[in-house]
């Protein structure tokens, strides 16, 4: 077990020198010993570049520490962005000002909307990316953040320090340790490091340590985690081998064209860096039984399948697809790489066999007979931390002021990790300048369902966003994520630019004023039906109908509505932004109205705030099962709603917990009315340690 | 003067949860309470309280006490765990089968729709996921809507469970209503034909709030008067919870007879107990007049109960299995009141229904999917069920999903 009095030592000098419930110390890189950060993020990943960004944005001096610069940005895995539910995620990042959308809008080689036809809701904006523009453009940006400093290096251990006593925890991070020994001093540590906690690779019986092919993985890190007594799992994944273009035969291969025009990721832009004219298609071709032979009769070659590490069931190898799903032929996309790349990502065909063993099942497709494999797909596995030991700010529980996001949290996906960055991002800084968290509820993005799942549900596998997993998806759109999160993003956490906060505001004053215009214009249906022969309205004879819900017919658009009602619905029209947007919220509306009240209910228990502090395992004079106590005390829930979705908290025990809402409430009002001479009892203690 | 209704309303912060509260004091027993609950079921807004509901908000509105609230959490263990077993109670059996079906349908088809959008584009779904999803819930709403219109059902509490005394013309079925009931209710002769009506009256079987109803004999009566007798027999029968079907043991062979077994009991055993849920006990009446070796072999008869109105010989096996019957018709009337539960699923299978209407007029498939979710939500009330792991086990199980 982890002893506190070992590793506190080390900062027992610092702590005093720098009583830290003051505040932000400021930059005193006057002073001798270590270089001091607000906020030091480890890892210049999808996660790790947003967090950094995301802390530089809100004022924080932050410090981006990387295995490697010239891997900043590097996407690893597919060479695309978005998807149905991905996208967003991105949209959301965007809307806080993070710069995933940003960097897509200018990388992108074929950007396509998927779910066109099943509704606006479910729309899911998608770019192939050139991973080497990504990489270069994301670097620039980075570079180039003001208050943000890049610094090479290899993370060997975190400093850690007596805990604050107003806050939860064993204890506080207040810098990390550098493999050359060298120490670096922060306010606010965000952890990013993806697969490289243990990372393994694997390819047919071969096994090596690392966290991506070419490089090397963090065992330090990760021994200090487990010796703290966080609960580690392991996870897998896995990634296709890469072909060389020239030698694909894509003249008999289904080809599938980008968008015409293109819709960009970002609020910010009205259109992307290149023309569609100038994208690159993608190719669809399909697996055969003799792929299925190569995968069955070689098994015994292939460990990551064998073993009990736990994968994805939704992006699975190839050899997992063919042994749940036998006599099926699985499809396999081709995908571009970038503009000027000759290679080819096959997605869809992740595979962990022997290389040679990879070559022979590549040739044996439609398309691929005489590809050749650049160099093949692997498996990886690696360690992951229990995300139940992360509050919603996605601190660690056990160590103040630690931070997780990303894979680190069970989940796969860049813009999985990118969601987390910025949350992580922003936190950090917060909270090493004492303000309160700024926290995404479930019922204001697709950011607050992934990270309430993980906080209060856990994972067994890489956590994947779905529209599915979202109830309020009606409500958290891809075209209205500037509205749930860019005001409380300028407000709350000052990581918004004031340029999107006037974009922002605008279209939201813009749209809150057509919508009232669409709702007073009221005809018969009869003259409606004159007026737009189109729209399969029901004739009913006694009843008004507003514009607003002939705007909810499919053929029917603002173009259409304001050429038979000009005035005062033609200027509604000047802005195509605007007009879509106004279709999309007629089209909901009415939905939308049944499921207001849901939304509320759920706010007014995530409103309840359970205290920090609560012991579940010895509270006593309540009757909790030990059952409930410990499910409690691992995810420690912050809010009575959390606590509601924890599988197996009863409803007896949630009035419980509400007695301690009601205690901590009463505590708070009895500390307010106090005169302000006499602080309440946490800042007390605070004014008594100056 | 009719009974009247009082209707209390205590306005917020003085109320019991400190909310604004109506309380409406009715007159007249179950078949009102039901119909009270009922109406107001319908009223867009209104649903039954969830389980210590009505505490909970009390407490949230700081109208009880912390030492209260440690009771509390007792009394909603207790109310939830009452509920369970009232919901379990009204699970067990053919109507909890129905409702686990419908939920398992709509959870399946929701699945699919789901899947359709989160993965329709990247992988090969089968083309017609969303066709076989619309067929299977347009079955579903025939289904609901029918379970729904069968009036019985709501009856039943009403009034007692409905049993119906049917046999062919003077098989003594009169004389085992007056048997039953302890009263003489029907006029009692031996001449065929002389209850020409349908003559009812409310009693107590084993515990059991009961309608009894003697019919006319069936058989091709000859004057008006006896055929509408019959037509009104042949209707009360289609009404009947449980059916006691008797027969003359001793004129078996008769064609009125051998009419009342081909017609009444092989018709309602071929419609099994499932389709209506109607039940039948066949009382096989005048024991007495069996000679003492037995009967000669007779074309094979379902089980029946033998029984002697005369001797009363057989009558405590008949009660034993009318309280058999009725328990399964009526829920134990021991273990608690069914009332509540009874409006809660009716409220619960109506929003169901209304949900599934909304999915055949969406606009787009996220619409679609939305009153999917709400169909199942409101039958996950009923059933327990109903997390979105689930929906996702569905689409793992059933597709090839991934890159």
């Amino acid at each position: 077990m982890f002893s506190l009095r070992g590793c506190g030592r080390r900062v027992a000098a610092s702590l005093r020198r720098r009583p830290l419930s003051l505040g932000r110390p400021g930059s005193d890189s006057a002073a001798p010993g270590p270089p001091h950060f607000d906020v030091v993020v480890i890892g210049g990943g999808h996660a790790g570049t947003e967090a950094a960004a995301a802390a530089a944005r809100c004022g924080s001096r932050t410090l981006l520490v990387t295995h490697r610069v010239d891997t900043i940005g590097q996407m690893s895995c597919n060479p695309s962005f978005g998807g149905i539910g991905k996208g967003h995620l991105m949209r959301e990042v965007d809307a806080l000002d993070g710069l995933c959308s940003r960097i897509c809008d200018q990388s992108g080689v074929h950007y396509k909307v998927l779910n066109r036809r099943k509704g606006p809701a479910v729309w899911g904006l998608r770019a192939q990316i050139d991973r080497k523009l990504y990489k270069q453009n994301m670097q620039k940006e980075i570079l180039n953040t003001p208050l943000l400093t890049v610094r090479e290096g290899a993370v060997e251990d975190l400093i850690l320090s007596e805990p604050e006593p107003e806050h939860a925890g064993k204890c506080r991070v207040s810098g990390v340790v550098l493999v050359d020994g060298s120490t670096i001093s922060a306010e606010s540590v965000i952890l990013t490091t993806g697969t490289f906690l243990r990372g393994m690779i694997v390819i047919g019986l071969d096994k090596y340590p690392a966290g991506r092919l070419g490089d090397q993985s963090s065992v330090g890190l990760a021994q200090t985690l487990e010796k703290l007594g966080f609960t580690v799992g392991r996870l897998k994944t896995g990634t296709p081998p890469r072909i060389a273009k020239e030698s694909i035969n894509f003249s008999i291969l289904n080809k599938q064209t980008p968008d015409n025009p293109s819709v960009p990721f970002s609020f910010l832009n009205e259109t992307v860096w290149i023309k569609p004219e100038d994208q690159l298609p993608c190719y669809l071709t399909h697996t055969n039984p003799r792929v299925d032979g190569i995968v069955l009769e070689n098994l015994h070659l292939n460990s990551h399948i064998k073993e009990t590490t736990k994968g994805p069931r939704y992006c699975p190898s190839i050899e997992s697809k063919v042994l749940r799903f036998p006599n099926r032929v699985h499809q396999v996309w081709l995908e571009p790489e970038g503009l000027d790349s000759d290679l080819i990502y096959p997605q869809g065909l992740s595979v962990t066999l022997p290389a040679e063993l990879q070559e022979k099942m590549i040739t044996s497709i439609r398309g691929l007979e005489k590809a050749k494999m650049i160099h093949p797909g692997y498996g990886v596995q690696y360690d992951y931390l229990d995300p139940r030991q992360i509050t919603p700010s996605l601190e660690t529980h056990l160590v103040q002021r630690l931070f997780f996001a990303g894979q680190i949290n069970g989940t796969t996906g860049y813009e999985e990790a990118a969601a987390q960055g910025v949350i992580a991002g922003i936190n950090a800084s917060l909270r090493a300048s004492d303000r309160p968290p700024f926290i995404v509820s479930r019922t204001e993005g697709y950011i607050g369902v992934l990270i309430d799942d993980l906080t209060t549900q856990g994972t067994s596998e890489p956590y994947r966003m779905f529209t599915s997993r979202v109830e309020f998806r009606l409500s958290l759109r891809p075209d209205n994520a500037d509205n749930r999160l860019t005001f409380r993003g300028y407000k709350e956490a000052g990581c918004v630019s004031p340029q999107r906060y006037e974009r922002a505001s605008w279209m939201k004053s813009s749209l809150e004023e057509g919508i009232s215009v669409l709702k007073s214009i009221e005809f018969s249906s009869s003259k409606w039906k004159t007026l737009i022969p189109q729209a399969s309205m029901s004739v009913n004879k006694s009843v008004p109908v507003r514009a607003l819900d002939v705007l909810k017919y499919e053929d029917v658009d603002m173009e259409l509505l304001a050429s038979v009602v000009p005035e005062p619905l033609r200027k509604y029209t000047e802005c195509t932004e605007l007009a879509e947007r106004l279709k999309i919220e007629a089209t909901y509306e009415s939905a939308l109205f049944y499921q207001l009240q849901e939304i509320k209910e759920v706010q007014r228990d995530e409103a309840l705030q359970l205290p920090e502090d609560l012991d579940y395992l010895t509270i006593r004079d309540v009757s909790l099962s030990d059952e409930v106590r410990e499910k409690l005390h691992f995810s420690r829930p912050q809010t009575i709603g959390a606590a509601s979705r924890i599988p197996g908290v009863t409803p007896a025990a949630i009035v419980n917990l509400l007695r301690f809402v009601k205690t901590a409430q009463q505590r708070q009002a009895a500390a307010q009315e106090l005169p302000p001479a006499k602080p309440c009892p946490p800042a007390a203690h605070t004014f008594q340690e100056l | 003067p009719p009974p009247r209704p009082l209707l209390l309303v205590t306005l917020g912060p003085h109320s019991f949860t400190g909310e604004d509260c109506a309380e409406f004091h009715v007159h007249g027993g179950p078949a009102v309470v039901s119909g009270v609950l009922q109406a107001l079921g319908s009223v867009p807004g209104l649903r039954p309280a969830e389980a210590g509901e009505f505490t909970r908000r009390a407490f949230a509105h700081g109208k009880l006490s912390l030492t209260e609230v440690e009771g509390l959490a007792d009394l909603i263990h207790a109310e939830t765990e009452a509920q369970r077993r009232q919901a379990l109670r009204q699970l067990d059996g053919e109507l909890g089968e129905l409702c686990h079906r419908w939920a398992d349908t709509v959870t399946k088809a929701l699945a699919h729709v789901e899947a359709y959008i989160d993965f329709g584009e990247d992988d090969n779904l089968e083309e017609d996921v969303l066709e076989q999803a619309d067929s299977e819930l347009r079955a579903l709403e025939a289904a609901l809507g029918a379970h729904l219109q069968d009036a019985r059902r709501g009856q039943r509490l009403r009034s007692g469970a409905h049993v119906v005394v049917a046999g062919p013309p003077n098989a003594g079925k009169s004389s085992l209503v007056n048997l039953l009931s302890q009263k003489p209710v029907s006029i009692v002769s031996p001449e065929p034909g002389t209850t020409r009506d349908v003559l009812e009256t409310a009693v107590d079987l084993a515990g059991f709030p009961v309608l009894l109803s003697d019919t006319a004999g069936l058989w091709e009566g000859v004057g008006p008067v006896e055929q509408e007798g019959i037509r009104r027999a042949r209707e009360r029968l289609e009404q009947a919870d449980l059916i006691v079907a008797v027969l003359d043991v001793s004129d078996l062979a008769s064609p009125q007879s051998r009419d009342f077994l081909d017609s009444i009991i092989a018709s309602h055993g071929a419609r099994g107990l499932t389709g209506s849920g109607q039940r039948l006990l066949l009382v096989l009446n005048k024991s007495d007049l069996l000679p003492p070796e037995g009967r000669s072999s007779r074309p094979s008869l379902p089980p029946y109960l033998l029984l002697s109105c005369r001797t009363g010989e057989g009558l405590g096996c008949l009660l034993e299995a009318l309280k058999r019957e009725l328990a399964s018709v009526c829920g134990d009337p021991a273990t608690g009141p069914p009332l509540l539960t009874r409006a809660r699923h009716h409220y619960h299978l109506q929003g169901c229904l209304k949900a599934l209407g909304h999915y055949k007029q969406a606009g787009d498939l996220a619409l679609a999917a939305e009153a999917l979710r709400v169909a199942r939500k409101h039958l996950a009330h009923l059933t327990g069920a109903g997390g979105t792991e689930e929906i996702l086990d569905v689409i793992f199980r059933d597709f090839c999903v991934g890159k």
